[in-house]
């Protein structure tokens, strides 16, 4: 199973190679571990690892998975097999809403070339100015929402296609599985 | 003034604060009665009350900054009294002068002292004629103006709004050609939180430290000092971690500030519980702000000096004398878990609680109004809770706040508990080289999380992607089988996540 860190590039890709009472084996980005998992009554379970021991916990809302290791939390996409070759390295190619709010500014237009780290669109929650930017370069090919407009969490604001699509490979090649 | 009691109160606020007002009112044998907007209608704060009223809808503007309904509730349940706890309307004249006119006794200072305080450039005035210094600054929306306070100055120049706190519409302007924007951003951010766009303009600091004093005045003219708080780590200019004693503060120091604070509370007539923020470098000081409420971070000064600050705010709305101040004690720190990723800049984060652990033992308090299931939405604040451990000393503070923080998990929300482990574990930390610089110089990258920690966090993923579908499954073939097929599936997370 591949796994990116919301927000972050780089993929890790993590396998449950056995899983007997309370010893699991797997694999992480190609190298095994052992570890043993104890269930607790309160929920979550206790993980030793290399002589250490983790309270962890998991669960999983459609592609994202949320993990609390001890005070720790991180926030998980799944990558699915494949999907990577329609899009040519781009980390994301949809920008939406980390949460409800107002889009304050819409700061590119359709066929623009962005660049890593450029800012697309700024949202107001929280009484905040969050601005959102481009993971990896790339053209702008949809601009869903305009400066004023409520959105919800997870609405798509702007579609990104391949900075340098190569003609070799079809955007529609990716599997639906 | 005369003696009078409070029998019941209102606590115009929400989350944990509501919920730590509450405790104190109940011990003290006054009936409580919570407000809550439709967003909060299965909060802790509204269950944990004698009473419940519901304000409006989840829009912070229709419900808990809304004056009338707010008023109202309290007229409908015969509350004889109000506290606005922080944020919202605690600190808006137009609320105390409502409840006062309502015949309700306001928790906190009169309407008339609050609109001189509140606004910081009246403050200002306030805290010169009171020989206080503060920090070079200007109040003005005109660029011209702008530009030639900043030429007189020097950059880099600080553009915040003249009205409210907390850091909102704040900015640090570098040089010439960011200032306009920066005025004008500036401005529209103020009038969208307070509903004034006035801004203020002052000479920044390059690396000071953020310390303040708490204060409290009664009926009766006597004002005291309850020592002061570092509260210079911050994110945002929003405070994230605040403790007391302020490390290394030079005694002079201290005592000048406590002087000023003093003077300054006794020149504004200010009654009830206050605080004056100061920025020091270099042993000078500069009086920022007064807040004229209790603050967020106020359990550290309660921890230290062995006092409850909302009953001390009770007893002082009754009429009663100000006690003496105790000896302080030992060092206590508080470090504020917010739904925020701080790996990703400090977004604000939303979800559901799905498991929550919360730390005890000795020396330990964790303020807080979550319970599993607890919706944590965008309309508010996203404070989750406050973690405050004492020690004899700051060693013994720092050393029960990492194991505390060793101890709390919150699956669901994804929030800075584990950001906050990383900076109290840290060398700068531990030898408290200490500016509101602090996140920036030391944390502008998140420190790596270790391999077994890591491993940890994707086996967990594994094992959440794999649970999920058999616990589907366990709905229509019944739990034993699932339970059978995966151990994982037994994990509380997903009964709770399987409810839904």
């Amino acid at each position: 199973m591949k796994l990116r860190e919301a927000g972050r590039a780089g993929e890790r890709e993590v396998e449950i190679l056995a899983h007997q009472g309370t010893q699991l084996r797997v694999r992480i980005d190609g190298r095994e571990v052992s570890a043993q998992v104890e269930p607790l009554a309160a929920g979550g379970a206790v993980l030793s690892i290399d002589g250490r021991r983790f309270h962890i916990a998991g669960a999983r809302r459609k592609d994202t998975i949320l993990v609390a290791v001890g005070p720790r939390t991180f926030d998980f996409v799944r990558v699915e097999e494949g999907a990577r070759h329609g899009f040519h390295g781009l980390t994301t190619p949809q920008i939406t809403a980390p949460m409800p709010g107002k889009v304050l500014r819409v700061l590119v237009e359709p066929g623009d070339a962005v660049g890593a780290g450029q800012p697309l669109v700024v949202l107001e929650a929280m009484k905040m100015e969050t601005t959102l930017a481009a993971e990896s370069d790339a053209i702008v090919k949809r601009v869903a929402v305009e400066a004023g407009q409520m959105v919800d969490h997870g609405a798509v604001l702007i579609e990104l296609s391949p900075a340098n699509p190569s003609p070799s490979a079809p955007e529609s090649g990716s599997p639906e599985s | 003034m005369a003696k009078r009691r409070i029998k019941k109160l209102l606590i115009a606020n929400r989350g944990e604060i509501a919920l730590r007002i509450i405790r104190t009112a109940r011990m003290m044998g006054i009936k409580t009665v919570a407000v809550y907007s439709e967003a909060d209608a299965r909060s802790t704060h509204a269950a944990a009350a004698d009473e419940a009223r519901l304000i409006g809808p989840p829009e912070a503007s229709k419900s808990y900054l809304n004056i009338d309904a707010i008023i109202a509730a309290a007229r409908e349940t015969d509350a004889d009294a109000i506290h606005p706890g922080y944020g919202f309307l605690s600190e808006r004249a137009e609320f105390a002068q409502a409840a006062a006119d309502a015949g309700i006794i306001f928790v906190g200072p009169r309407a008339d002292v609050m609109a001189k305080l509140g606004d910081k450039v009246a403050a200002r005035a306030i805290a010169a004629a009171a020989n206080v210094p503060v920090v070079p600054g200007l109040e003005t929306i005109e660029p011209a103006a702008a530009r030639d306070f900043a030429a007189r100055s020097g950059f880099p120049v600080l553009v915040k709004a003249a009205a409210g706190g907390g850091g909102r519409g704040m900015r640090v302007v570098e040089s010439l050609e960011g200032l306009d924007g920066a005025l004008e951003a500036a401005s529209r951010e103020a009038l969208a939180a307070f509903g004034d766009g006035r801004v203020f303009l002052e000479k920044y600091l390059a690396r000071p430290r953020h310390i303040e004093v708490q204060f409290l005045g009664d009926e009766h003219g006597n004002v005291i000092a309850m020592g002061e708080r570092e509260c210079s780590i911050q994110r945002r200019h929003q405070k994230i971690i605040e403790e007391s004693p302020a490390p290394g503060l030079a005694e002079a120091t201290r005592a000048a500030m406590i002087d000023s604070a003093l003077r300054l509370a006794r020149a504004a007539g200010y009654t009830n519980a206050g605080t004056a923020e100061f920025l020091v470098q270099d042993d000078h000081f500069y009086f920022l702000e007064v807040n004229a409420r209790l603050q967020v971070e106020h359990p550290v000064t309660e921890i230290r000096f062995g006092c409850d600050l909302v009953a001390e705010q009770l007893k002082i709305a009754m009429g009663e004398r100000l006690a003496p101040v105790a000896a302080p004690r030992g060092c206590a720190i508080e470090g504020r878990v917010y739904a925020e990723d701080a790996a990703n800049g400090f977004r604000p984060a939303t979800g559901t609680v799905l498991d929550l652990r919360i730390p005890a033992g000795p020396g330990v308090r964790f303020d807080t109004h979550l319970a599993a299931g607890a919706e944590i939405g965008a309309f508010y604040d996203g404070l989750l809770g406050k973690l405050i451990c004492w020690g004899a000393d700051r060693d013994q503070a720092r050393r029960r706040m990492l194991a505390a923080f060793d101890e709390f998990a919150v699956l669901g929300v994804t929030n800075t508990a584990g950001f906050l482990r990383d900076i109290v574990a840290s060398e700068p930390f531990a030898r408290a080289d200490l500016s509101t610089r602090f996140v920036e110089e030391f944390f502008a990258e998140p420190a790596r999380v270790e391999q077994p920690e890591m491993d940890a966090a994707l086996i967990a993923a594994a094992l959440a992607a794999q649970a999920a579908p058999s616990a589907a499954k366990a709905e229509a073939n019944g739990r034993r089988a699932a339970a059978i097929r995966s151990p994982w599936a037994e994990l509380g997370a997903f009964e709770l996540w399987r409810r839904r």
